[in-house]
């Protein structure tokens, strides 16, 4: 069951980079944000997409369990907290198990660095910087049923594919209401979209 | 899910007291030179021998710790390896468990008080371990002079003059060791109540315990010197008693909160060498895995095939994933999105 949490809307983003902007004044990663906000189809349509740590439950954060120095702490609310200063070793595990392509990662400070959900502000109470600021609603801080209140016909899913395996996250995707299969955690094999080619399957380099 | 290895872990720990207790009985000359005051010190640091052992073993036995563990070690042992980079090892070494440069990377400030600490704390460590186990004995050379020779397990190290500053150095080692802790310590239970993102998320037992713990030592340590000094001894027997039961209680939990990272740090260095070896192997093309969409180089072939490893023993079915830079991972995803959820974000 879904406490409070961000719900991401792709289809409501108009990639304006306030998010990005409002992450950056997060007191835990001052200077740096934790946020990516990529343009999937770039030069052919405007789509972006935001991506915050999805905080996996079901298999439970997987950067957690490929640190080798256990130096990512799951808080009992199931936030996946970034790794421990203290413990973190710079081996990159999380950044390239995340199947989300959510940890980054500074070399020279051997240091992870990743999404806490703002836990300053979210165990406190408040919304999260990125859902704060978003002008659209793409990102909405909230339980589902207001976000359902605002937007009648929408459903959430919180079930994401990778091949065969299906990760569960704490953080949720707004879909269409008549979907209940995963959402697509990527296609490894997608060679088109919106009927154009996908890089190495013919589109220009 | 993997169990711990709780009875071989008990085992090896247990046979690592033990060979402990018998370097303190060979090392002080049958207890010849063992301090009985310090009794409770070396009875805490077998008790310690045995907290770390245990929880190490525990550690490397995960999946993750267990690979890294293993590619750590086979590359610091290679024949090869130390043929071809001699200095590699010393090298890193040196700039990260000596000199920490990588805190540096972190904050200047912070980097600086970690060195208070860390040099502060082996220091003390050089100190007190030998003294308690009867290993460090200070004779005088004759009956009337100055002249003092310093043995290690009976067996004269060097003579020194007690008034020189040689002397005074050795005399007052761990009051310098309290000195530079208390600095480091200063600042970090500063910045515990103040740097908001220090803040965050901190808790009590991990976070201020271990630097509480550190405070109690020094302070009490200096203590036992200004009472002698300017007290006549005054309390001393109190103070003694005070700085006993902080530096036992320390020790004990050592292997179970925020000071394993003692421990798990020079991990960092079998990581690095494991990267660096592979780099060296070949040109960076042939070892370098790159993206398998974008050509962006990800991390080392065999640091992926070890991860993508680890991840098979989790049973995280999605390891080819981690052959895509993240970018490309969460491009793919917006792609599918795009293609199948909401058909042009319609």
């Amino acid at each position: 069951m879904l406490g409070r949490t961000i719900f991401i809307d792709p289809g409501r983003c108009i990639g304006c980079q306030a998010c990005v902007s409002a992450c950056r004044e997060c007191d835990s990663h001052r200077g740096k944000s934790m946020i990516h906000l990529d343009y999937p189809d770039e030069g052919h349509t405007v789509a972006s997409l935001p991506t915050v740590c999805m905080h996996c439950e079901d298999p439970v954060a997987p950067c957690a369990e490929v640190c080798p120095a256990d130096a990512i702490l799951i808080t009992a609310d199931g936030v996946v907290q970034e790794a421990d200063p203290t413990r973190c070793i710079g081996c990159a595990n999380c950044v390239n198990a995340c199947p989300f392509g959510v940890p980054k990662i500074d070399l020279d400070a051997k240091l992870q660095m990743k999404c806490n959900l703002c836990y300053d502000r979210t165990s406190y109470g408040l919304a999260p910087m990125c859902a704060t600021v978003c002008p659209t609603g793409a990102l909405f801080y909230g339980t589902v049923e207001e976000l359902q209140a605002e937007r009648p016909g929408v459903d959430v899913s919180t079930m994401f594919a990778f091949g065969a395996t299906t990760v569960s996250t704490g953080v949720a995707m707004v879909v269409p209401s008549d979907r209940r299969t995963p959402v697509p955690g990527g296609m490894l094999n997608l060679i088109e979209v919106n009927g154009r080619p996908t890089p190495g399957n013919g589109a220009e380099a | 899910m993997l169990r711990p290895p709780v009875g071989r872990a008990s085992v090896v720990a247990a046979a690592v007291s033990v060979l402990l207790v018998v370097a303190i009985v060979l090392g002080s000359r049958g207890l010849r030179d063992f301090d009985s005051a310090l009794v409770p010190y070396a009875v805490a640091s077998v008790f310690l021998a045995f907290g770390v052992v245990y929880r190490y073993m525990v550690w490397v036995s995960a999946p993750a710790a267990r690979r890294l563990f293993r590619e750590g070690w086979r590359s610091a042992l290679s024949w090869e390896n130390l043929k071809r980079s001699p200095t590699a090892l010393p090298k890193m070494i040196a700039t990260y468990l000596g000199f920490q440069k990588f805190l540096g990377a972190r904050s200047h400030a912070r980097w600086a008080a970690h060195q208070l600490i860390f040099w502060g704390c082996l220091l003390a460590a050089a100190i007190t371990f030998p003294l308690t186990w009867g290993w460090f004995t200070f004779t005088s050379s004759s009956a009337a002079g100055p002249g003092y020779e310093m043995r290690l397990w009976g067996l004269k190290l060097f003579g020194f003059d007690s008034g020189s500053f040689l002397g005074w150095a050795l005399y007052h080692g761990l009051d310098l060791a309290a000195v530079m802790v208390i600095g480091g310590v200063g600042y970090f239970l500063w910045r515990r109540v103040r740097d908001r993102a220090a803040t965050t998320g901190q808790r009590f037992g991990y976070d201020f315990v271990p630097l509480l713990a550190l405070l109690t030592i020094s302070v009490t340590g200096l203590l036992l010197t200004f009472s002698e000094m300017f007290l006549h001894g005054g309390g001393y027997e109190f103070l003694a008693i005070l700085h006993m039961a902080s530096v036992v209680l320390t020790l004990v939990y050592l292997p179970f909160g925020k000071f394993f990272h003692i421990v798990q740090r020079p991990a960092a260095v079998g990581m690095q060498l494991f990267k660096y070896t592979a780099r060296r192997k070949g040109s960076d093309a042939e070892e370098l895995q790159a993206c398998r969409r974008c050509g962006q180089p990800i991390d080392t072939v065999a640091a992926v095939d070890n991860l993508r490893a680890t991840m098979r023993d989790l049973r995280l079915g999605f390891d080819e994933w981690a052959e895509y830079c993240p970018r490309c991972k969460r491009v793919l995803r917006g792609s599918a999105y795009l293609a199948t959820v909401k058909r042009g974000f319609k």
